[in-house]
């Protein structure tokens, strides 16, 4: 609609002709900045993995980097272990955010504000501080241990450099961004639907699962799209408070890059995350182009 | 599931139970941090650490290391904000304002970088500045956060101009004043805060970007975050990384203030595709 009114408006203010090369010309440095830097090593990565140089010196079809990695056992590990805590997370993110989202969306006054504020605050705890804070807390002899201790309980066995630790550190900095984005989708369910079923003698459990869950559907799946994007290949957390072997993708691509330095193999793994996530990468870019559409 | 029955009950049980489990969980830790960093001595089974006090402030501040990294940590992210705002603003200028021959098409690839986990993609990057030499130097650092930054620079201060009252402008055209003059005097007041922020946000989010300065940067480039990293993984005296979370913790305070209203709204939300 805008577009209509602009495009009406513009003549009076000034020759649209003259304006077309002066508009390509200002967004030109950053869509160049990146088409280098993002589609260009997207393609260059997937390149250089597929058609490799063989002892000649000639340039051919070779998928011997992927046959490696699918065939080897410590690759193979990595990968499940990166598979499980993106699952996990996920899971344990939709039981954390939903109901607080439902209690912010049908609660008003200063404790739901409260609440609000809590679930949004990791946003602005850099992943960094989190780390330090989680080792204080659940590491070996951390606030937990002195807990227990004081009150006569055996120590926890400490999650910290377990496959536990990168997933309890992942969903405490991605509770903020799950409970906005379910939080504005539970925006579009109206009272009154919710007040008819009731009327009709609907319980809670029916009113959610029949009223509440088709209308949010879409945003749950925004909200696991964006979080699974994010913690498929972490890196800070899992390389801070995950176990060194297995490890999960992203401390993985790190090592083969810098202390192997093996390019090609780091390569070949940032494909096949691009490959595990290129679902989820399409569905959130649509659902993002389509709400700014609107 | 009280809250679904729209009954007001006269004590909100459910809201005091998430509230409790939510201070347990997120402020606890951030406390126990809190406490370490003013602490002298904590030895084990004590609840509470045996001496409070400044004694590690003045230890961690004055090693060389971190100072280094803070000049370099401000510099870097001072260089690529201000190259950001300097290639982006036109940018959404442009975006929102001009009609040019695909418009649309470029203005939505801005996405492509959120399309990628992106950690693959910043090896990706990584593999064509190996070719470049461009790893381990101060520059690659900058390219790489600069990436970052784009679609946060473009969309938001977008939104900004188009918000602008398009009559204003029109109306001081009409009475003979300069496209320039227009920009300034009316553009860009209007547009002013919203573009402050979003000129914030990216100065705080590239101030505490870990994984590209680690990936790029290592071994030349160490910033805070690279820092406080080798601090938490050979560091034996635990309230440096303490006393370094509370100081690199302030700019993030800055930004929790000025955000408050920002992400309060559903906006912010709908900015991530919610």
């Amino acid at each position: 609609m805008s577009e209509v009114t602009e495009g009406a408006v513009r003549p009076l203010i000034d020759g649209a002709a003259r304006r077309r090369p002066i508009g390509l010309l200002l967004v030109a440095i950053p869509v160049l900045l990146m088409i280098w830097l993002v589609i260009w090593p997207a393609m260059n990565a997937i390149g250089r993995t597929i058609w490799r140089t063989d002892a000649n010196g000639q340039l051919s079809f070779d998928l011997s980097s992927y046959v490696f990695f699918f065939s080897d056992r410590y690759s193979l590990d990595n990968l499940a272990v990166t598979l499980w805590t993106t699952f996990v997370c996920a899971i344990l993110l939709l039981v954390i955010c939903l109901p607080i989202a439902l209690y912010l969306r049908f609660s008003h006054g200063r404790l739901s504000a409260y609440v609000q504020a809590l679930a949004i605050f990791p946003m602005f705890v850099p992943s960094i501080i989190l780390a330090f804070a989680f080792i204080r807390v659940l590491g070996p002899n951390g606030m937990v241990d002195i807990l227990l201790n004081a009150v006569d309980l055996p120590k926890i066995r400490t999650p910290y450099l377990t496959p536990w630790g990168p997933v309890i550190g992942l969903v405490w900095d991605n509770i903020p961004l799950t409970v906005l984005i379910l939080l504005a989708g539970l925006g579009s369910v109206a009272n009154q639907s919710i007040e008819a079923a009731r009327d009709v003698g609907a319980n809670a459990l029916q009113v959610f699962w029949h009223i509440i869950l088709p209308r949010i559907s879409n945003s749950v799946l925004v909200a696991l799209s964006f979080s699974v994007l994010g913690i498929f290949s972490s890196f800070t957390l899992p390389y801070l408070l995950g176990p060194a072997s297995p490890e999960m993708l992203g401390p993985f691509m790190q090592r083969t890059l810098r202390e192997v330095q093996n390019p090609v193999g780091a390569m070949t793994q940032a494909v096949v995350a691009f490959g595990f996530c290129i679902v989820f990468g399409l569905f959130y870019v649509r659902s993002v182009a389509r709400n700014q559409g609107k | 599931m009280t809250t679904l029955a729209l009954v007001r009950p006269r004590t909100d049980w459910l809201g005091i139970v998430f509230a409790a489990l939510l201070t347990i969980a997120i402020v606890g830790p951030l406390l126990v941090v809190g406490t370490w960093a003013f602490t002298e001595v904590w030895r084990y089974p004590n609840v509470i650490p045996q001496q409070f006090g400044f004694r590690f402030w003045g230890q961690t501040l004055g090693r060389p290391d971190v100072w280094n990294a803070l000049m370099l940590s401000l510099q870097l992210t001072t260089v690529v904000t201000l190259l950001s705002a300097a290639i982006c603003l036109p940018a959404a200028y442009a975006f929102a304002r001009m009609s040019f021959p695909g418009r649309n098409i470029l203005f939505f690839s801005f996405l492509a970088g959120h399309a990628f986990p992106k950690f693959g993609l910043l090896v990706a990057i990584a593999a064509i500045f190996l070719q470049l030499d461009l790893i381990g130097t101060f520059w690659g650092v900058v390219l790489i956060q600069l990436v970052g930054t784009l679609m946060f620079m473009i969309w938001i201060p977008v939104a900004a101009f188009q918000a602008v009252d398009r009559r204003m402008e029109e109306a001081a055209r009409d009475v003979g004043a300069s496209p320039l003059r227009v920009f300034w005097s009316i553009t860009l007041p209007q547009a002013g805060p919203t573009i402050a922020a979003a000129v914030l946000l990216s100065f705080v989010g590239t101030f505490y970007e870990t994984e590209g300065a680690w990936l790029i940067g290592a071994p030349g480039i160490r910033t805070m975050p690279v820092l406080m990293i080798s601090y938490i993984n050979n560091q034996m005296v635990i309230q440096f990384g303490a006393v370094l979370s509370v100081v690199l913790w302030v700019p993030s305070f800055i930004a929790l203030m000025f955000a408050r209203r920002v992400i309060g709204g559903g906006a912010f939300a709908r900015g991530f595709g919610g």
